[in-house]
């Protein structure tokens, strides 16, 4: 699903600041993969390039077969739209839209008419309990509502790939196992999922954890969150 | 892709962004509303210059005797020149003079009834209602009967006419026996008139007051021409005449003052040229005025797109096209700048309207016989189309900039950002 060869990115900022050093990586169709690291190392540049958000200066990345390289702004925004699904640490719902119109967003990029639109965004909003939020502006709801509320719309398009920026990072332990246990059941559907974390409760939660450090792969670590307690806190 | 979801997204932006909405629509709507102004104001100031010889045809000539200004062949300077039978005569020798109405002017006192007024009477020819446009309100004027037979009718003026029908308590003054100097006219025409004073204004045929007067003076000759064409004919022509007119009254073809020779045809192609610098002087402050307000729209898009940069960062992660969220950001623009244009446009003509309304009441009372300074002053739908496509088209140029930014931006930055 995901080949990267030899990836290599500067910001030029100010000062070039070499944060990804020749990255190689390859993630199989349906796997979870978590990436760790600390703080700078380069994970959310990593997830940045895989989401098609940001470019890569050197190197290949093959997503689902094809090479992502000097794409047109339309042909990346299809590979968005139709094989991608983002949820992020500070969750990016749009702010004076329903949590049914955002869950609904992707599909108005894709040309489909409002009213099946919108049955399919209030499905999802079901799936994950947010029914009677669904007229709810993303203010009025909780953190952990507002993470179920971006999952829905990361899988309203039916993605063959979800990429996670921490998307714990901004809730309670209780919440994040909650919304850990959603995304696994959404990978037990056959997604592939990647998750960038820096919590290792996380990470324990998916089968592969790569860990990064100063813009190199450290290690990747096989796992078996099969082992772990849910019933216990992960944080 | 301009479907229902496409427009309730750009209207959804504007509402949310009420304030900034209406400022920027102000500053569109004051330009496009005082673009009409200017515009109507322009159009009524030439309607009204211009319908005041509008019913007279343009191959006209006046001529009027003056003082010289220069000593010649042993006259003083400062002379009175006086136009006499023999500049009639010249004047009908020419090739180019198809008829000639002197103006023989006589004041008098005319009395109806219990009125007396003083009026001044002119003795012209049937053509001299077409060189002065002289519009008749009831009746008609002099015909080539009354010249022929020396008829003694007389044509009075409206406000005369209404002051004589009041006190004598009579319906019309049409066929009635009025004097003047003690002769007896029948009144058969009434004609707006010039409001100067308390005079009245009458005119009979030329040939009864000669007849009556024996008057070898004349304040003023007009004539038609034919064949002067242009401008350039016109002036060739306007020389000959003084050459002529300087022999026969001993005065320098050089004098600038002795005589003025004054063609209507001329007076309009001036006017004319006026009247285009005047509107070219108005359309370039109208767009000055509107550049503004196009300017104020592009940076408030600029503001608005910016504070959106974290929104649209987002609809691009997505999957939202490029085009999508140009034409998203340019029609917003579009629709500011159309509807508050139109807001402009309207309020405009609507202005324009109820002056032009004002104005029309205002002649009905004052009896039609103004000199009018602003008639219709109104603008066409040229002018209206051509604004409307103005209108759009710095619409676009206001957004477009600032959304072809956001388009550029890459989607982690847009959404970074702040
Ligand atoms: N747009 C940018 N311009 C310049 N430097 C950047 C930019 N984005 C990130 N960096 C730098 O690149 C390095 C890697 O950043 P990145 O966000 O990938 O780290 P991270 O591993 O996600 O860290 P964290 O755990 O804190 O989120 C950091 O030193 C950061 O300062
Ligand atoms: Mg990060």
């Amino acid at each position: 699903m995901i080949k990267l060869n030899n990836i290599n990115k500067t910001y030029f900022g100010a000062q070039p600041l070499h944060v990804l050093k020749g990255i190689d990586l390859e993630v199989a169709e349906g796997e979870l993969v978590s990436i760790m690291g600390a703080s700078g190392s380069g994970k959310s540049t990593l997830l940045n390039i895989l989401g098609i958000l940001d470019n890569y200066d050197e190197g290949d990345y093959y997503l689902a077969g094809k090479l992502v390289k000097n794409l047109s702004e339309n042909q990346a925004a299809e590979f968005r739209n139709k094989l991608i699904g983002f949820i992020f640490q500070s969750f990016n719902l749009i702010p004076f839209k329903t949590a049914l119109e955002n869950v609904a967003l992707p599909l108005f990029y894709q040309g489909v008419n409002r009213k099946k639109r919108n049955m399919m965004a209030m499905e999802y909003l079901e799936r994950f309990g947010l029914k009677d939020w669904a007229e709810h502006y993303p203010n009025e709801l909780s953190g952990g509502q507002k993470q179920r509320v971006s999952i829905a719309r990361a899988l309203v398009t039916s993605p063959k790939i979800i990429l996670a920026d921490e998307p714990t990072g901004a809730l309670d332990s209780k919440t994040s196992a909650e919304v850990m246990q959603i995304l696994r059941e959404v990978n037990a559907t056959g997604i592939t999922m990647v998750i960038v974390t820096h919590e290792r409760g996380i990470a324990n939660l998916t089968r592969k954890i790569v860990h990064l450090k100063d813009g190199v792969i450290e290690s990747i670590e096989e796992n078996d969150p099969d082992k772990m307690d849910f019933t216990k806190e992960i944080k | 892709m301009f479907n229902r979801d496409f427009w309730s997204e750009i209207f959804m932006a504007l509402r949310r962004n009420k304030l900034r909405t209406i400022l920027t629509g102000f500053a569109i709507s004051w330009g496009i509303f005082m673009l009409i102004i200017l515009l109507s104001a322009g159009n009524g100031l030439k309607n009204g210059v211009t319908s005041n010889f509008a019913d007279r045809i343009q191959n006209t000539y006046h001529i009027w005797a003056s003082f010289t200004e220069l000593p010649y062949k042993g006259h003083k300077a400062n002379r009175y020149i006086m136009l006499n039978n023999k500049d009639i005569q010249l004047l009908e020798t020419l090739y180019q003079v198809e008829e000639v109405s002197p103006v023989l002017s006589q004041g008098g006192t005319l009395i109806f009834g219990e009125k007396s007024k003083s009026v001044s009477m002119e003795g012209v020819k049937p053509i001299y209602k077409n060189i002065e446009g002289i519009k008749m309100v009831d009746g008609r004027f002099i015909n080539e009967n009354d010249m022929k037979n020396k008829m003694k009718v007389v044509i009075i003026d409206k406000n005369t006419s209404d002051e004589l029908m009041r006190i004598n308590g009579v319906s019309t003054m049409i066929g009635k026996t009025v004097f003047i100097n003690g002769l007896s006219f029948t009144v058969v025409g009434v004609c707006k008139g010039q409001p100067w004073g308390d005079y009245g204004q009458c005119y009979a045929p030329y040939s009864t007051l000669q007849a009556l007067y024996n008057v070898n003076r004349y304040y003023q000759l007009t004539f038609i021409t034919r064949g002067l064409n242009t401008k350039e004919d016109n002036e060739a022509f306007q020389k000959e005449l003084k050459k002529k007119l300087a022999a026969l009254h001993e005065f320098s073809p050089d004098d600038k003052r002795a005589v003025w020779i004054d063609s209507q045809m001329v007076n309009s192609l001036e006017t004319n040229r006026i009247f285009n610098t005047i509107n070219i002087f108005i359309w370039v402050i109208g767009i000055a005025m509107l550049i503004s307000g196009v300017v104020g729209v592009s940076n408030i898009m600029r503001i608005t797109v910016k504070e959106r940069t974290n929104e649209i960062g987002i609809r691009k992660a997505l999957g939202a096209k490029p085009r999508s969220i140009l034409l998203s950001i340019v029609m917003e623009s579009l629709v500011i700048t159309t509807i508050f244009g139109y807001i402009g446009l309207f309020c405009g003509m609507g202005v324009m309207e109820i002056v032009n309304m004002v104005l029309k009441t205002g002649e009905v009372a004052t009896g039609g016989g103004e000199m009018s300074v602003f008639v219709n002053p109104t603008v066409d739908i040229k002018i209206v189309v051509s604004a409307t496509l103005v209108l759009i088209i710095s619409g676009v140029a206001a957004g477009f900039a600032p959304a072809w930014k956001s388009v550029k931006v890459k989607p982690i930055e847009a959404m970074n950002y702040r």
